[in-house]
C-alpha cells in the first residue's frame, strides 16, 4: 500500500453536475443583460456558449486538481500531495489520526463517491487540523477508515449492526426540532437568504414598490395583518426547522464499536463520523432554554483533536445526538461515559422528591443572591442609561418611555436568575467530575477526571464576601476548561482536591491549632531557591513535543 | 528568596474552613523598579499630552487645571503604587509534583498544573527586564486555557527552573493530554 494513489476519476461527473449551480445564475444574468434587439438565434447561441464554457472550465479545473493530487498510506504515515499552483505535501503519522469523517452529498452518493476528512490532533493555533480526500469511491473510503482506525481496539469485523446502537432516530423527536430561536426568526431568515439571488436576477423588492405596497396594506388593517404576518413567519420557521432536522438527522444512528464511537446521519447528504474513545474526555448535555422547557436535550462529545465546525455546517462536529427527550439523552450520555455518572439522568429541574437518584450537589444560597443582585443592578443601570439618553436627546422625547423596557422585562430576568442559580450543581462520579450551570444555555458536563490537566481557582471580591469560589478544570479537550461556578468555598476546593488526588490537596490549608505558619519550609520538594546554580540559558526556548509513538493508553493520573 | 508572609492578609477568614494557602515564593525585589519603569513609559506620554493639551488648546480655566492635575497625579500615583501591590500579591511555587501560582487583586486567581501534564516551558525577557537581569517563565499544558506565567524571576533562576521543569516533564511518558 505504498504506491501513490489518485482520487476517484468519477469526481469529474460530480463536478459537471455541480457546475449547473454556476450555469443557472450565469444564464439568468445573460438573459437580462443581452440587448433585446438581438435575434433569438444569436442570443441562444451566446447563452449556450457561455454555459458550455462554464462547464468546460469547471471540468478542466477538476481534472487538473485530480491529476495533481495524490495520496498514499505507508506503514507509519498518511501522505497527501496537492495543489495546482502551490504544491503542498502533508504527512501525518497514522497514530495521530483521531477521527475519520465520511460525507456524501446526493450527487456524490448517486455516483458512489464519498469525501473523506481525516482529523489529526494538532492543536497549535493556525494549523490545519484536517486532511481532505475529495473524493474516493465509497468502498475505498470505508476501507481507508477501517485501516486508519484499526489498532485502537480489536478487529472491527465490519459488522456495524452487530450490537444494539446507543441511539437511533425516533421520528417523534421531530416535535423538539422547532424549539430553537431560529423558528421565531424563520420567515425573516428566509427573506434574508432569498434576497441575494433575487437581487442578482434584478428583482428589487424595495424599488419595485412591493415593499411600499405591503407596508400600506399592513398599516391600513394592522389588527388583521400583523398577526397574519407573525403567523406566516412562525409557520415558515417551523417548516424550516423541521426540514433542517429531517435532512441533517434522518437515518441517524450512534453506535459503539470496540474502542470507538460511530455516528452516521443525513437524509440527502450522508455523514458518518468515527471518534476514538481514547480521545474522549467526557460528555456534555446541552439544554438551550426553549428545548429544556420542551423537555429535550442534546448530547455533545468532549474530545481532543476534533476538527472545528466549518462555516457551512449547521451543527457542531462534536454533537452526538439531535434534540431528543431529556431522559433518553441522559441515558445516551451516561452510556458514552461508560461509568456511573450522577446528574445526567436526573430531571433538569430541582426534581420531584420521588426521584431518589443521587443528583448534583446544589450550590449555596449566596449564588442566588449574587445573581439576583446582578440582575437588579444591571436593570437599574440600563434603565438609567436609557432614561438619560432619551432626556438628553430632546424633551419631550418620543422615546421618554423607553426606560420602562428593562423594568418591564424584570420579572423574566429575575426568573432567569433564579433558574440559573437553581441549575448550579456539581458532583463526583465514578470516573467523572460533573458540573452544571446556565439558564438560557444550560449545560451539564461530565469530564473524565483523568483528562484534567490543571486547575484554575478564582475568587472575585464579591465572591469572597459571599463565601463563593469558581473552580475551573483545565483539559486538552473541548472548550479547554470546564468551570464549577459559584460553589461554596470549602465545597469547591474539596471537590477539586478529591477529583484529582494529590494535585490541589498539598496546597490546601485547613485551619486549626496544628496549621503550620505560611513561612515554614514545605514538606514537599523544596522551592527552587535551594537548588544549586545551573548554566544560565537566557532567552532559551525549551519545548517538549508529545512523542507520537508513545501509547497514550498509559496516561498517568497525576 | 523565601520571605515572611504577610500574616494579616493571609490569615484564613472566619467561617471559611479550608482555603488555598499562598505559594511560598515571592517575586524578585527588582520587579518593582522594572514594572514602575514600564508603567511610566506608558503613563508619562499620556500625562504629558493631557497637560500640553490643557496649556495649548484651552483658555486655562482653573477648574480644568485642577482636573488635569488630578488626572496626572492619579496616573503617576498608580504607576508607582501598582507594582508594589503586584509584588506583594503575586506569588509562585514549584514542587516536585506541580507548578502553583497566585495572582490578582480584585479577583484572586490560583493556578495549578501538574508536572506530568506540562507540555512547553518558555522564558521571555523584555528590554527593561533584561537590564535588571529578570525573566518571565511561561508553562503551558495541553489545554488552551492552562498557561501559567511566573513573572519577574532572576534570569539565572529562570534558566534553572526551565531546565528542571523540562527534565521533569521529559521523564513522564504519554502525550500529556
Amino acid at each position: 500500500m505504498t504506491a501513490w494513489r489518485s482520487l476517484h476519476p468519477r469526481s469529474l461527473a460530480a463536478s459537471a453536475v455541480m457546475s449547473t449551480t454556476i450555469v443557472v445564475p450565469v444564464v439568468a444574468v445573460l438573459i437580462r443583460a443581452l440587448p433585446g434587439d438581438w435575434p433569438v438565434a444569436a442570443r441562444t447561441g451566446v447563452i449556450a456558449g457561455a454555459a458550455v464554457l462554464v462547464v468546460a472550465g469547471v471540468l478542466v479545473f477538476d481534472l487538473a486538481r485530480l491529476r495533481t493530487t495524490a495520496w498514499r498510506l505507508t506503514d507509519e504515515r498518511l501522505e497527501l500531495r496537492s495543489g495546482i499552483a502551490f504544491r503542498t505535501h502533508r504527512s501525518v503519522p497514522r497514530d495521530r489520526v483521531r477521527s475519520v469523517d465520511l460525507t456524501a452529498d446526493p450527487v456524490r452518493r448517486l455516483l458512489g463517491l464519498a469525501v473523506v476528512k481525516i482529523g489529526t490532533g494538532e492543536h497549535a493555533s493556525g494549523e490545519r487540523t484536517t486532511l481532505t480526500l475529495d473524493p474516493l469511491s465509497r468502498r475505498e473510503a470505508e476501507e481507508l477508515r477501517g485501516v486508519l482506525l484499526r489498532g485502537s481496539g480489536e478487529e472491527p469485523g465490519d459488522a456495524p449492526s452487530r450490537d444494539v446502537p446507543l441511539a437511533e432516530l425516533d421520528w417523534s423527536w421531530l416535535r423538539l426540532a422547532p424549539l430553537t430561536v431560529w423558528t421565531a426568526a424563520g420567515g425573516v431568515l428566509i427573506m434574508g437568504i432569498a434576497y441575494k439571488p433575487l437581487d442578482a436576477l434584478g428583482v428589487d423588492l424595495v424599488e419595485s414598490g412591493a415593499a411600499a405596497e405591503l407596508w400600506d396594506w399592513v398599516t391600513t388593517r394592522p389588527w388583521f395583518a400583523v398577526p397574519l404576518l407573525l403567523a406566516v413567519n412562525v409557520l415558515a420557521g417551523l417548516a424550516g426547522a423541521v426540514a433542517t432536522f429531517a435532512t441533517a438527522w434522518g437515518r441517524y444512528r450512534l453506535e459503539r464499536e470496540p474502542g470507538r464511537l460511530r455516528l452516521s446521519r443525513g437524509l440527502l447528504t450522508t455523514r458518518s463520523l468515527t471518534l476514538e474513545e481514547r480521545r474522549l474526555r467526557g460528555v456534555e448535555l446541552t439544554e438551550p432554554l426553549l428545548l429544556r422547557l420542551g423537555g429535550g436535550a442534546r448530547v455533545k462529545a468532549v474530545a481532543t483533536g476534533l476538527r472545528k465546525k466549518e462555516e457551512n455546517e449547521a451543527d457542531d462536529v462534536a454533537m452526538l445526538t439531535p434534540p431528543m427527550p431529556r431522559e433518553a439523552a441522559g441515558r445516551v450520555a451516561e452510556q458514552v461515559t461508560g461509568a456511573a455518572t450522577p446528574g445526567l439522568l436526573s430531571s433538569p429541574a430541582p426534581g420531584p422528591p420521588s426521584h431518589p437518584r443521587p443528583g448534583l450537589r446544589p450550590h449555596p444560597r449566596a449564588a442566588m443572591t449574587r445573581r439576583l443582585r446582578a440582575t437588579v443592578l444591571s436593570t437599574a443601570f440600563l434603565a438609567a442609561v436609557t432614561a438619560a439618553a432619551a432626556w438628553s436627546w430632546s424633551w419631550p422625547s418620543p422615546w421618554a418611555w423607553s426606560w420602562t423596557l428593562p423594568v418591564l422585562a424584570l420579572p423574566f430576568t429575575l426568573w432567569l436568575a433564579v433558574d440559573a442559580a437553581r441549575g448550579l450543581g456539581h458532583a463526583l462520579g465514578e470516573r467523572h467530575l460533573v458540573t452544571r450551570a446556565g439558564s438560557v444555555a444550560r449545560r451539564t458536563v461530565a469530564l473524565d477526571r483523568g483528562g484534567i490537566v490543571g486547575w484554575t481557582v478564582s475568587e472575585s471580591y464579591f465572591q469572597r464576601r459571599l463565601g463563593l469560589i469558581t473552580v475551573s478544570a483545565t483539559t486538552a479537550a473541548g472548550d479547554g476548561h470546564y468551570d464549577v461556578l459559584d460553589a461554596g468555598t470549602e465545597d469547591g476546593l474539596g471537590l477539586a482536591a478529591r477529583a484529582v488526588p494529590d494535585l490541589l490537596g498539598p496546597f490546601l490549608r485547613t485551619p486549626g491549632p496544628g496549621t503550620p505558619a505560611p513561612g515554614t519550609p514545605a514538606s514537599a520538594t523544596p522551592g527552587l531557591a535551594t537548588t544549586e546554580a545551573g548554566t544560565p540559558v537566557s532567552g532559551a526556548r525549551l519545548t517538549r513535543l508529545p512523542d507520537p509513538r508513545t501509547p497514550p493508553a498509559g496516561r498517568p493520573v497525576p | 528568596m523565601r520571605t515572611v508572609t504577610n500574616a494579616r492578609r493571609d490569615r484564613p477568614r472566619a467561617g471559611a474552613a479550608a482555603m488555598l494557602r499562598p505559594p511560598r515564593e515571592q517575586m524578585d525585589r527588582r520587579a518593582v523598579p522594572v514594572w514602575t519603569i514600564e508603567l511610566l513609559f506608558l503613563t508619562v506620554p499620556v500625562v504629558a499630552a493631557a497637560v500640553a493639551a490643557y496649556w495649548v488648546f484651552t483658555s486655562r480655566p482653573v477648574w480644568l487645571g485642577v482636573l488635569t492635575a488630578g488626572f496626572a497625579l492619579l496616573l503617576l500615583g498608580l504607576a508607582v503604587a501598582a507594582p508594589r501591590a503586584y509584588h506583594r500579591l503575586n506569588r509562585w511555587e514549584v514542587t516536585g509534583e506541580a507548578v502553583y501560582t497566585r495572582t490578582g487583586w480584585f479577583t484572586h486567581v490560583w493556578r495549578v498544573a501538574p508536572m506530568s501534564r506540562i507540555q512547553t516551558v518558555d522564558t521571555e525577557r523584555g528590554p527593561v527586564k533584561r537590564l535588571f537581569g529578570l525573566a518571565d517563565v511561561t508553562v503551558t499544558t495541553a489545554s488552551a486555557a492552562g498557561a501559567i506565567k511566573i513573572e519577574a524571576l532572576d534570569h539565572e533562576l529562570a534558566a534553572e527552573l526551565v531546565e528542571r521543569l523540562t527534565a521533569m516533564t521529559q521523564a513522564t511518558p504519554g502525550d500529556a493530554t
